[in-house]
């Protein structure tokens, strides 16, 4: 039916810094506050050096694939999200995403099909199960 | 007591109710009618409409077509000609006499001051026309007096009859111990085999003998004979004996036995050809030859959890294959059948329920044959509310130069009131297809929200609608 892929991207280690929270808390005391924070959600045909290409809300069929791509900075620990993948408000794939300090950026994609045209939606949730992010898009012909 | 009714006659307690019922008010209009033209003239229709019944059955069609015409115009005649005879019957002095009670209209007549007041005014020679009523009203056929409503005496009856009285020369109506009416003018005959001798006032007497069932005494001013007409017979009265007899008899103040026996036995014999046409009459409307017909019937859900709510079911409606007698399945209303189906054992979700026999409610005599569908899904559950983003459906094909990077609903999400099973796993709600096709530049445009699954409904009924607002780039001009 379709091909999910899940993928990561590893960034430079000086992102911790960037988070001023993670320096003054310590790590297990508050567990959401720990949780990684997303900077960039995003619907994109491609990726390419780590990056999205042609953020967009409606994808043709005929692009064959269609990736969400995320960033989150910083991330405080090894920690896992998950991309949430729904046609129509049915779960098509759950994508397990590990990311590692100090900021991370991950994709999935989905390999379409002519059966998949129509409204979809991604979700992005933490380890906890918190929705971060929902992200609506459409497949047209 | 309906099983017992049901086991030993093969009748229902209703068919007996209803044969009673009948019989007894028939029973009643013949006894309120009776000796009246308007039971002849009923009679009359209802030989007509055997005729018309039988004409139909061997395909006489102009015939039947004549006869209905017949019986349809006599009814308007009953009303028209006979409304003095139907309103002297309807205008009853006590609910008990009309439901209840047996007429017997001069019972109560004085006959001996009567006779005495005949004779008294015989030997005076004093000329007197007095008229007793029976059953059939004289509205119609006499030209009404002077209302008297005196009690009845000799000398009053002598007085009114006296020479200068200016009321004399008409005719006095006697109705039970009341004078009721004088000065009368009645209609007079043509008969041409009266004798010589005979005046104005026996040509009356004779005239309106001939139109109702009055019976008029005559007291002749030059001769002083007295003479009494009844059903168009003249007889003339020599002796008082007689006159109290004739009385008597006219006002069915006959309290011998034979006369009470044979009063009896006539409101026995009326009684049971009123129970026996009622129940020919019942038992060909309830056991005539077996009709078929179907009926659509809504069904009915009885709730008794007024927290649950149906949000679908597969039938609305079930189609009944009903049987009875021509008579009754033609005369059958829908509305008068009822399915009621009860949600007691339902639990939230989908229920299968059976339509059964007894979920049928029918007219009595009709039965029902078959039930289609005989199982109906119901989709019951707690209604809840819950607010639901909306994203948009699009549809077609953007050119492959453009890019869509964003689309918004406003407002960005609507409540809707739903089964608690069905919104517990909905988060979205789509609007109805948008198509790509044409669109070139950002804009807006109006969608309707597509209502899915059926079950869910708006909160807000007004706010159907969504503004969507997108924004177009080209495809080289979109940043990554």
């Amino acid at each position: 039916m379709l091909l999910f892929l899940p993928a990561a991207v590893f960034f430079g280690p000086d992102a911790r810094a960037q988070n001023p929270l993670s320096d003054d808390l310590p790590s297990g005391e508050h567990p959401l506050l720990l949780q990684p924070v997303l900077v960039q959600a995003v619907m994109c045909e491609a990726i390419e050096r780590f990056k999205p290409v042609n953020n967009a809300v409606v994808f043709s069929i005929s692009l064959g694939r269609v990736f969400c791509f995320t960033a989150f900075d910083p991330v405080h620990q090894e920690t896992i999200v998950y991309h949430r993948w729904y046609r129509q408000d049915r779960l098509i794939s759950n994508a397990k995403l590990v990311l590692n300090p100090p900021k991370w950026s991950s994709f999935s994609s989905m390999q379409l099909r002519e059966a998949d045209k129509g409204p979809w939606r991604v979700e992005v949730v933490d380890s906890q199960e918190n929705l971060m992010e929902t992200l609506r898009f459409s497949i047209v012909d | 007591m309906g099983q017992f009714f049901y086991h030993f006659f093969g009748i229902g307690w209703q068919g007996f109710l209803d044969i009673a019922l009948n019989s007894y008010i028939l029973f009643r209009l013949y006894v309120l009618f009776r000796g009246t033209n308007v039971l002849r003239v009923l009679f009359a229709m209802g030989v007509l409409w055997v005729l018309r019944q039988v004409a139909v059955s061997m395909g006489l069609v102009v015939t039947s077509w004549a006869m209905q015409g017949v019986i349809a115009g006599a009814a308007l005649v009953i009303i028209i000609v006979f409304r003095n005879e139907i309103s002297s019957v309807l205008q009853t002095k006590d609910l008990k006499s009309f439901f209840w009670g047996i007429p017997r209209y001069q019972r109560k007549t004085p006959v001996g001051i009567i006779v005495e007041s005949v004779y008294e005014l015989a030997r005076k020679k004093i000329g007197a026309l007095i008229v007793l009523p029976l059953n059939r009203g004289l509205e119609s056929v006499v030209q009404k007096g002077i209302v008297w409503q005196g009690k009845l005496s000799k000398e009053m009856l002598v007085s009114i009859f006296w020479e200068d009285n200016p009321v004399h020369d008409g005719a006095a109506v006697i109705q039970g111990d009341r004078i009721t009416d004088v000065g009368v003018i009645l209609p007079l005959s043509k008969r041409t085999d009266l004798p010589s001798y005979f005046g104005t006032r026996h040509r009356a007497a004779v005239g309106l003998t001939e139109q109702t069932d009055a019976l008029v005494i005559v007291v002749s001013e030059e001769r002083g004979k007295i003479t009494l007409v009844k059903d168009n017979q003249i007889y003339d009265i020599n002796d008082s004996a007689v006159l109290e007899k004739l009385l008597i008899k006219h006002a069915g103040s006959d309290t011998s036995a034979a006369g009470v026996k044979k009063h009896t036995r006539e409101l026995a014999v009326a009684a049971a050809i009123c129970l026996i046409c009622v129940t020919g009459l019942w038992f060909s409307f309830s056991r005539g030859m077996e009709t078929l017909a179907t009926q659509d019937i809504p069904v009915e859900f009885i709730k008794s959890d007024q927290n649950m709510e149906i949000f679908s079911s597969t039938a609305s409606n079930v189609r009944l294959l009903l049987s009875g007698s021509r008579p009754l399945i033609r005369s059958l209303q829908p509305d008068r059948i009822t399915v009621k189906l009860s949600l007691t054992n339902t639990v939230p979700g989908v229920n299968k329920l059976a339509v059964s026999r007894n979920d049928v409610t029918l007219p009595p005599g009709i039965v029902v044959k078959n039930i289609d569908p005989s199982l109906i899904e119901v989709f019951v559950d707690v209604p809840v509310k819950k607010a639901l983003s909306i994203q948009p459906f699009w549809t077609g094909q953007i050119s492959p130069d453009l890019i869509m990077t964003r689309a918004v609903t406003s407002p960005a999400t609507v409540s809707v009131i739903g089964p608690h099973q069905v919104l517990t796993n909905m988060e979205t709600l789509f609007t109805e297809p948008l198509f790509l096709d044409g669109i070139t530049a950002s804009g807006s445009m109006s969608a309707q929200i597509a209502l899915h699954p059926a079950t869910i409904r708006l909160e807000d009924q007004k706010t159907d609608r969504v503004q969507v607002k997108y924004t177009i780039q080209n495809r080289g001009a979109v940043s990554p």
